[in-house]
């Protein structure tokens, strides 16, 4: 979190976190296509020569003032690949809020745990955990058919009981109200 | 004011007073280099103040940029056993160069020139304006001015109405 007094700005970090593939930097396009362009930047992305992030994408929205402050969110997603475990280290620094994007799909229920667990390392290693952070789950690719039911994925991913939304990150179900979400988690937090 | 976190994962609260000495010392270093472009910006990525001419560069996202590459670069000295992060990275481009460099360990300094600037006349000036950065940090009061003061309590009402509208709901 930044607040700037002078300028009555308040920026807050959010990064989309979760396993390779799973629907990180789709959540992201969505938004930017498809959010008035006056309330959002252009959309950063690093990406490998296979269209995979190397090291993050960036979107930052601003949402003009609302009583006399100026509220910017700073969007990021890590790379999911678990080659990149340092890069993902780097861009949780200064985070506020998390959003961790599940693969539903069966076979990807190890990638989503062993995401999980790194997470977690990566947030202890910078004095916080996610027992106390402000955290949104979404199960994405809810539109295929090799899905774990709802309740096998609460019971194996939401360890907090935190807010979760079923997605389909390519067609922006769920998308909005994940981001929705995670903001109101975070500026609940400041209080 | 709360200066002190920011590389771990904190906050960062800039008060007016501290804000206004930071920009006096951007205009400063803007006078004596003619950089295009200066940004002052915490190690997260945050665009705090910027001097020169920005018109044409996107602050926020030159910043978040800056912050993911310099944290980059801090990795490879700790890979290569330097006990501290690189003093500065160098970008020398056909028309412009970028120089970047840490103001203690939660602020970056980033400055575009023109090519036909010469660097030691950027580092000479550079150094000087880190040397007065760092005393303001390390200098600074605590402030009363908390995060939790900033936003009231109807904040997220009213924000919520504005998500709505841009989301669509």
């Amino acid at each position: 979190m930044f607040i700037n007094w002078a300028q009555q700005e308040i920026t807050l970090k959010i990064v989309y976190y979760g396993p390779g593939l799973s629907g990180k930097t789709t959540n992201l396009h969505y938004i930017y296509n498809n959010i008035n362009p006056s309330l959002r930047s252009d959309l950063i992305t690093l990406n490998t020569q296979e269209d995979r992030t190397l090291f993050f994408d960036f979107l930052q929205l601003e949402f003009g003032k609302i009583l006399g402050k100026k509220p910017r969110f700073n969007l990021y997603t890590v790379p999911g690949q678990v080659y990149y475990k340092q890069s993902r280290k780097i861009i949780l620094s200064g985070v506020d809020g998390i959003v961790f994007v599940a693969d539903s799909q069966v076979e990807r229920m190890d990638d989503n745990l062993d995401t999980l667990l790194d997470l977690e390392k990566n947030l202890i290693s910078i004095g916080r955990t996610l027992k106390s952070f402000p955290l949104v789950l979404q199960f994405n690719k809810w539109d295929l058919h090799n899905i774990h039911d709802p309740d096998t994925l609460q019971e194996r991913l939401n360890f907090y009981q935190v807010p979760c939304f079923k997605s389909v990150a390519t067609e922006g179900v769920g998308v909005f109200e994940t981001l929705k979400a995670i903001i109101n988690q975070v500026i609940n937090q400041i209080h | 004011m709360n200066l002190g976190h920011g590389g771990n994962g904190q906050s960062i609260v800039l008060s007016g007073e501290m804000y206004k000495s930071i920009s006096e010392v951007l205009s400063e270093l803007s006078s004596k280099t003619r950089a295009r472009t200066i940004i002052f910006s915490d190690m997260n990525g945050h665009p705090i103040t910027q001097r020169g001419t920005s018109a044409d560069i996107n602050i926020s996202n030159m910043s978040a940029l800056a912050a993911g590459g310099f944290s980059a670069t801090a990795e490879i000295a700790k890979l290569i056993g330097e006990k501290k992060q690189f003093k500065f990275i160098f970008h020398e481009g056909d028309n412009h160069n970028v120089y970047f460099s840490n103001v203690g360990d939660n602020f970056l300094l980033i400055i575009i020139f023109n090519s036909q600037t010469a660097l030691g006349m950027i580092r000479i000036y550079t150094k000087r304006a880190i040397d007065a950065l760092n005393d303001l940090i390390y200098n600074a009061k605590d402030d009363v001015q908390q995060a939790a003061q900033f936003v009231d309590i109807d904040f997220n009402k009213y924000l919520n109405e504005e998500l709505d509208k841009a989301f669509k709901f």
